[in-house]
């Protein structure tokens, strides 16, 4: 008993201390209106285990941009919604608690274009050589770039499988890029070239001697 | 071919506002062109190889120097360190609390190619979207923009302002749906 007041003592203070972090971020910043909803679907998040912190920019990108207000309502409880789906993903992939730094990048990769069975896949070929966020963030752009995402989530698993290390994840869409410009006369696409590297990678994980890495995935 | 001699759609192409396919079929070489030369303009991560080499080397160089509390310490009495010792505990608290882990951080040079336009900015997550924060400056090449950040390793979105008023996604760098019904280019670091 007494530990369930001390935890929600503690989620109190929490929530009030988020709550007074985003009035003071968004000061000025946001229209009072646009500031009311800002802190209300931030508290329901926090309460959550959802990140913050996307709300506030994604309401401060509006407001710079001279949104409506009603259309930044909008944006912002399609984010909430990419929140959860990225926190739910995350979950699945074996996290109870998924850190927020995770959900935000899932959230990013879903608005790229992934779906949650995506950022699940992602986050178990991550672990526990790669970081699930920064794994997540590549996969994002290079479903940005026009990978599509099955293509992206192969390619990025491949390389991890191979050996890869964040390094080299890192530097995969750079790489694709690279395919791009350098296949421009023959027209080759994102997707082509991250297929190019995709087998490469493969090849490089089933050749002998690779010790492949077990995922165990959901 | 000089810059200036764009075909308009062209240099929607190059804002951003159009894509290859957009572009009608006798435009598109032109368009691809027009790529090429923007594509051509060094937007790499800026190195300074050997500069951690050199800070270290100046660092250890530093520490080999003898100090004032060695040249003080021979006329010191056992007394006379109480005082000093009580000082130096608190100097320690003061110096030696956990440090944060620093940032990793990417020096990145972002270009726009925006001949008409009076002056161009970059916003984005780094700034807090604040369009007078990072002005781009324009070269000698005509009608480029160039702007040099560094910025935190990590995913951010951005966006140049044109004139303040128009929002251009970067036509060389991937783009997202922003939820506004416009686009945000992407860049990982």
């Amino acid at each position: 008993m007494k530990t369930l007041c001390v935890s929600l003592l503690l989620a109190i203070c929490s929530t009030a201390v988020s709550a007074q972090d985003v009035t003071a971020r968004l000061a000025g910043r946001v229209p009072p209106d646009v500031a009311t909803l800002v802190r209300q679907l931030a508290t329901s998040a926090a309460a959550r285990g959802l990140p913050v912190d996307p709300l506030i920019q994604k309401a401060i990108e509006g407001s710079a941009k001279g949104v409506p207000a009603d259309r930044v309502a909008t944006a912002l409880r399609g984010l909430v919604a990419q929140l959860d789906v990225a926190a739910a993903a995350l979950r699945d992939a074996g996290s109870a608690q998924p850190d927020t730094d995770a959900i935000a990048a899932g959230a990013f990769a879903v608005n790229a274009g992934l779906s949650g069975k995506n950022v699940t896949a992602l986050a178990v070929a991550s672990r526990p050589s790669n970081s699930v966020p920064a794994t997540l963030r590549v996969a994002s752009t290079l479903a940005a770039m026009g990978v599509p995402p099955a293509e992206t989530v192969e390619l990025v698993t491949n390389v991890i499988d191979a050996g890869g290390s964040s390094a080299d994840v890192l530097a995969l869409p750079t790489q694709v890029m690279a395919g791009v410009s350098e296949g421009r006369g023959r027209g080759v696409t994102p997707a082509q070239a991250a297929a190019g590297l995709s087998r490469a990678a493969a090849a490089r994980a089933n050749a002998p001697g690779q010790n492949k890495p077990k995922h165990g995935r959901p | 071919m000089t810059v200036n001699e764009f075909h308009p759609q062209v240099k929607q192409l190059l804002d951003g506002e159009l894509t290859l396919t957009d572009l009608a079929p006798e435009l598109r070489a032109e368009g691809e062109e027009a790529l090429r030369l923007l594509g051509a303009v060094d937007r790499e991560p800026v190195a300074f190889p050997g500069l951690d080499t050199r800070i270290l080397a100046e660092l250890r160089r530093r520490r080999a120097t003898p100090g004032l509390w060695q040249r003080l310490r021979v006329g010191l009495r056992p007394w006379t360190l109480v005082p000093a010792f009580a000082a130096g505990i608190a100097v320690a608290l003061l110096l030696f609390r956990p440090a944060p882990t620093p940032a990793t951080t990417v020096t990145v040079r972002f270009v726009l190619f925006a001949p008409e336009a009076q002056q161009v900015a970059l916003a984005g997550t780094f700034n807090q979207w604040d369009t007078a924060a990072t002005p781009l400056i324009r070269t000698e090449a005509p009608g480029v923009w160039t702007a040099t950040l560094t910025l935190p390793a990590g995913q951010h979105q951005y966006a140049f302002v044109v004139d303040g008023a128009r929002w251009v996604a970067d036509p060389a760098a991937p783009a997202v749906d922003d939820g506004f019904g416009r686009r945000n280019s992407v860049l990982s670091l």
